[in-house]
């Protein structure tokens, strides 16, 4: 259960870097008309209750759902489902992190590269990419921790099925439940193990930048 | 080079950038105190800004609406503009480099490079970084260099090794009145956005008829 | 209409919300004593209840859950209230449902019921894996009208249509008042007033058994 835990947290992470690179990069470096509501969309997560944004999930990829019913395959009640609470939670902390990377990238280098007769592809990865990779890693890594200790929306939409949606947030929740303290405890130990070294991580990378 | 800049303005946040002038030169000097909207100027005709109004014409065609990338107009920013992720020889070589991740090839630059090629960006003079940063805007072949202050702070033998180097046709941007002089044919004057018309300039102590010649 | 007087907490099991909220109603209108309730699965609340969570009454939906908060109730004021029937919803035969919602069964009394019976009739072992287990009985119920879910077992009073279980084990809901409520006399009546005439009416109008 640690190791599916750990699994998926790493799962959702690389789910979410390209897209949540792009996002970050459109909301550092472009401006456009509605730019604020996407702005906003992109952080509900991160301030709805985690249940709120479980019970959307719900909705959406159940098997009756809009998204769930055009699907070949089961969503919820399966690891896709903590995957799927874990990429949406995360994917705010992420971008929110990498935009402050680009945009402390030093536009400067980016018009010389340009001068230069790069596209912008080009002075995308060779110089604005390299230059806030540091931001972009410690991004990752707050995701992932953040993947990790997911809860409130994995809880409604992937329950709490031995063997097979069993994270270590929601088994903490259970072992609590029915009253097993002892084990609850150690489980929490692992988790507050794990998180505190991927927190360490992150603040060691974006420090030296 | 013919620069004609058409009734060009901007909006700055403390004054208005108004330029109109129509000059026939192989150096143009633009001169002002800080603040004045020089570089501003000199941003405009790389590309790298878009004015609100007016037209920029170089040797007759417009290039108003041209990116940057398209322009060939060499450009050496003022202070500290090297890639610091790359080496020497990758900031150098970055305009040639043809591949789509890389920076780097195996060309060298020009000779007077060479003792600087392998070295680390972050190690270097005041001087040895404007070296490799006029290097690196000429590797390209522009049809015209534009330097921002490219001798401020440096001492009159790194000044001078500097002015060998430049080929023209440029444009120099500058708030001291003496490498103006040293260095161009005709001036621009500014001051909080507005220009003047272009003034030309005796020739003084350089012989500029060795000066090499930009292809163009 | 009288002025209140007070209120209780009662912490009851989530699958005698809506009889409940009757109950309590009627219970202020005869007495002023106002109710206000706590539903949730019986060994949410026990563990509640073993936190030190404060209240007044305690209705659980089984004997365990019951026997789990013994130190915390006043076991003089223990009383049996109403029974019930389990049924099944959705796919009625489970050995063809993909996913069996349950209440969960290692603790929620609906889905100990439902294990018990399962294991009792030999299918416990096949049926395990297939078992998606929710929070209380009600989520069970969402999850199969939701489709997420094929079959689910609950109670007949959470869904009438379902097939009901005519071999299922024998369900009790006892209640008791909690050691540390401020109000012990007016628990105790509310206890006795779920073994009333009254509620024993609006037990049965929604499904349960009250004898």
């Amino acid at each position: 259960m640690i190791a599916f835990t750990i699994e998926m947290a790493l799962v959702a992470t690389a789910l979410l870097l390209v897209p949540g690179t792009l996002v970050a990069w459109l909301l550092a470096r472009r401006e456009w008309r509605g730019k604020t509501l996407v702005e906003t969309f992109v952080m509900l997560p991160l301030v709805m209750p985690p249940v709120a944004t479980g019970l959307i999930l719900l909705q959406l990829f159940g098997r009756r759902g809009v998204i769930g019913s055009r699907l070949g395959f089961d969503v919820i009640f399966t690891w896709r489902a903590v995957v799927l609470a874990m990429t949406v939670m995360a994917f705010p902390l992420f971008v929110r992190t990498a935009r402050v990377a680009f945009e402390h990238v030093t536009r400067r280098y980016e018009e010389i590269a340009r001068t230069l007769g790069a596209t912008e592809g080009r002075v995308f990865f060779t110089i604005t990419l390299p230059l806030a990779s540091r931001g972009i890693v410690a991004g990752a890594v707050i995701a992932f921790a953040r993947a990790l200790g997911e809860f409130g929306a994995t809880i409604l939409v992937a329950g709490n099925i031995p063997d097979q949606t069993s994270t270590i947030a929601v088994s903490i929740y259970s072992l609590v439940q029915l009253g097993e303290d002892h084990a609850a405890m150690s489980l929490l130990g692992v988790s507050v193990a794990i998180s505190f070294a991927a927190i360490l991580a992150s603040e060691l990378l974006m420090r030296k930048a | 080079m013919r620069l004609v800049f058409d009734d060009v303005r901007l909006a700055l946040p403390e004054f208005e950038l108004n330029a109109s002038f129509d000059v026939e030169t192989n150096a143009l000097g633009i001169f002002g105190p800080s603040g004045a909207g020089k570089t501003t100027l000199l941003e405009i005709v790389a590309g790298l800004r878009k004015p609100d109004r007016g037209r920029i014409l170089l040797d007759g065609v417009e290039i108003t609406s041209l990116r940057a990338r398209v322009r060939r107009i060499g450009y050496v920013p003022q202070d500290e503009t090297l890639f610091p992720h790359m080496s020497v020889r990758g900031n150098v070589t970055y305009g040639v480099g043809q591949t789509f991740l890389s920076g780097q090839t195996r060309m060298s630059g020009p000779h007077w490079i060479d003792d600087l090629i392998d070295r680390s960006v972050a190690k270097l003079s005041g001087g040895e970084r404007r070296r490799v940063a006029l290097a690196r805007a000429m590797m390209t072949n522009p049809r015209l260099l534009l330097l921002d202050e490219l001798l401020a702070g440096l001492d009159d033998a790194r000044k001078r090794q500097l002015i060998d180097l430049l080929p023209r046709p440029l444009i120099f941007v500058s708030h001291e009145r003496d490498e103006i002089a040293a260095l161009c044919e005709h001036v621009v004057s500014i001051d909080r956005g507005q220009c003047s018309p272009p003034a030309s300039l005796p020739h003084t102590s350089f012989s500029l008829a060795s000066r090499p010649q930009l292809n163009r | 209409m009288l002025a209140i007087i007070l209120t209780l907490q009662v912490h009851a099991a989530a699958s005698l919300t809506d009889a409940m909220r009757d109950i309590g109603a009627a219970f202020q209108r005869a007495t002023g004593i106002a109710v206000s309730f706590n539903f949730a699965g019986s060994s949410t609340i026990a563990r509640q209840i073993e936190s030190g969570a404060p209240g007044d009454v305690f209705i659980s939906a089984d004997e365990a859950q019951m026997n789990r908060v013994q130190p915390f109730i006043i076991g003089s004021t223990r009383r049996d209230i109403v029974s019930n029937e389990l049924v099944i919803v959705g796919e009625r035969d489970l050995m063809k449902a993909k996913r069996i919602a349950l209440a969960d069964p290692r603790a929620v009394p609906a889905g100990v019921y439902a294990r018990l019976y399962l294991e009792r009739i030999g299918l416990w072992r096949r049926l395990e894996k297939k078992v998606i287990p929710t929070e209380n009985v009600r989520a069970a119920l969402a999850a199969v009208k939701a489709g997420n879910a094929d079959a689910a077992i609950v109670y007949r009073t959470d869904d009438p249509n379902g097939v009901v279980i005519k071999d299922g084990p024998p369900i009790a809901y006892p209640a008791a008042v909690l050691r540390d409520s401020k109000s012990r006399a007016a628990a105790m009546r509310f206890v006795e007033f779920l073994r009333g005439k009254e509620a024993r009416a609006i037990f049965t109008k929604y499904g349960f058994i009250a004898k």
